[in-house]
């Protein structure tokens, strides 16, 4: 609070200078400032490097955002994930519905860990943050069909794309996905199925990407058309 | 070769005494030098000692141009001494009404003068009455760049941006300097170490406004780019630290950030216990105080309850985080009031 108040004080009545001299941008900070480093190992860390820790030492920093936490529950992907779930800036509806669909995966796991027998208890993962970690990796898909129009024809030319877009890409499926039921399931029911299957590599996300790579394979004749 | 010859020949002429000034020379006794060429452009000096009306001669030397420009800065340089002693006596009158010092009377004096006089129920600057040192007012001209020849002072005056092009060619200079350095530190088999480099960690280059105020011209962002990229570059030598003052007059120092920040000193409450109290923090539209104790044992009070007072686990996590550093949430203890609030709940 103390820092907010000196922010508002000392800071921002010179950040207002700053925007009348130079040219426009779309955030309250110019871009010299930089990010806040919210969480303890990652401070631990600027601290062994001296470089790094000088140029921050130098530089103004940005005010930590409300969803900013160094609680150890907070996970940057699980973040996102929780975003993309958001509908209409409902963030308490979409926490509490990853919160269940991991408290499902946790007892749909828990039951298979109890129903095998002993020998082949090991091989089980139970923890829900693991299984999601894997059931997006494998759900990223490689390549993308993108509408490129030659001689007046568009052609589904595929093209590779960046690590955020598939990230993006493989999660919103999961999403989608689940979204597609019956009105009597709970979303976080079928999300955590579908979280489990893409984890073993099948469901229906897994497919929907097999799909897309089956699209991509049949249209590499046109995969020229990207550069030409 | 033909160079050779070239120079044969002219020695050869003078050696028969022949050439364009001969009979001139001849009266004057002047001694040609055998390694100088003479060139029939350059004979003002020969002019001089020869014409018998200097005058007229440096008369018709100067150009139409010249001349215009030579009677406009007469004409600009009269008009603002005229000005200037207007103002300076406007200004111990001034002082004489509003019954001041008048060798003493400053600017921000004169303004408050001014305004006291003729008050003006204006908005726009410009609309009301000043009075401006006429310096300010208008705008300074130039000072010739040139001689009286119309030969340009600046060696790269044509470049249309002398000083800017001469802070290039500075650049590649000390570059050259820099790679003879590092050649002879390595010709000594010593490897230039990292007290060879220059830090930049602690600067930040100067923007465009303050490098046109320093080359006291104008220059486009193309230019300002490739500036940037060649200083750039300059800076990763591996012994850039040699050309440290060429390099620190385009840069400048980054503050540090903990100079200005004042923590507060905690106060001691009865039970000699360390606490702090923050008044009226704002959040939106919710004003609350927030006050955290030390030695305590990680109690928590919003609004005379506990932490279960918010629902949503997002300003739970929020509460915490103020303390959560260095795992103080466990000897500290901290309670929040809101004190006004329209319609959202706020605490910490």
């Amino acid at each position: 609070m103390f820092i907010g108040r000196k922010f508002n004080s000392l800071i921002l009545s010179s950040l207002r200078c700053n925007l009348e001299n130079s040219f426009q941008f779309y955030s309250v900070f110019p871009p010299n400032y930089i990010k806040p480093i919210y969480k303890k190992d990652e401070q631990e860390a600027l601290y062994q490097e001296e470089t790094e820790l000088k140029q921050f030492s130098h530089s103004p920093v940005q005010p930590a955002k409300t969803n900013n936490t160094c609680s150890e529950f907070h996970d940057e992907l699980i973040r996102k994930f929780t975003n993309y779930i958001m509908r209409k800036g409902d963030k308490k509806m979409a926490r509490k519905i990853l919160d269940e669909t991991f408290e499902n995966i946790k007892i749909k796991k828990l039951n298979e860990y109890y129903n095998t027998p002993p020998e082949y208890r090991e091989n089980i993962i139970l923890d829900p943050k693991v299984i999601f970690y894997q059931a997006v990796e494998n759900c990223t898909p490689v390549l993308e069909l993108q509408k490129i129009s030659r001689g007046g024809i568009a052609y589904q030319v595929p093209i590779p794309m960046n690590e955020n877009r598939a990230q993006f890409l493989s999660m919103n499926w999961i999403i989608r996905t689940a979204q597609n039921k019956g009105n009597a399931e709970k979303l976080s029911d079928v999300l955590a199925k579908e979280i489990i299957d893409a984890a073993k590599n099948q469901g229906r996300v897994i497919k929907k990407k097999y799909d897309l790579h089956k699209q991509c394979e049949a249209n590499r004749a046109y995969a020229h058309y990207r550069w030409l | 070769m033909t160079v050779l010859i070239f120079t044969r020949f002219t020695k050869m002429r003078n050696l028969m005494n022949i050439d364009n000034f001969g009979t001139v020379r001849g009266l004057l006794n002047i001694i040609q030098r055998s390694d100088v060429i003479s060139k029939s452009y350059s004979t003002d000096a020969i002019q001089q000692i020869i014409s018998d009306k200097p005058d007229k001669f440096s008369e018709r030397k100067i150009n139409k141009a010249m001349k215009v420009y030579l009677e406009r800065s007469r004409e600009y340089k009269q008009f603002m001494e005229k000005q200037i002693a207007e103002y300076n006596i406007g200004k111990r009158h001034l002082a004489k009404i509003m019954g001041e010092d008048p060798d003493n009377f400053t600017e921000a004096d004169i303004d408050r003068a001014i305004t006291y006089l003729f008050p003006s129920g204006l908005y726009d600057k410009q609309a009301k009455p000043m009075m401006i040192d006429p310096t300010k007012m208008y705008e300074t001209r130039k000072e010739a760049e040139f001689d009286e020849a119309g030969r340009p002072h600046h060696f790269l005056f044509y470049t249309l941006n002398p000083n800017y092009y001469e802070v290039l060619h500075e650049i590649v200079g000390s570059l050259n300097r820099l790679d003879k350095i590092e050649d002879q530190m390595l010709a000594k088999k010593i490897q230039p170490s990292s007290q060879d480099k220059l830090d930049i960690v602690e600067s930040q280059w100067i923007g465009k406004p303050e490098l046109e105020k320093i080359l006291g011209e104008e220059i486009k962002d193309k230019d300002f780019e490739y500036f940037i990229k060649s200083m750039d570059r300059l800076i990763q030598h591996p012994v850039s630290k040699h050309a440290e003052s060429f390099i620190m007059k385009f840069r400048k120092k980054l503050l540090f950030i903990n100079q200005h920040l004042v923590v507060p000193k905690p106060e001691y409450d009865s039970d000699n216990r360390p606490f702090i109290l923050v008044e009226k923090c704002a959040r939106k539209n919710a004003r609350g105080q927030v006050k955290v104790i030390g030695n305590g044992s990680g109690k928590i009070t919003i609004n005379g309850q506990d932490i279960t007072s918010f629902n949503d686990i997002q300003c739970r996590e929020q509460s915490l985080r103020s303390q959560s550093r260095d795992n103080a949430y466990k000897k500290l203890d901290s309670s929040s009031v809101l004190i006004e609030s329209s319609d959202r709940t706020t605490g910490s």
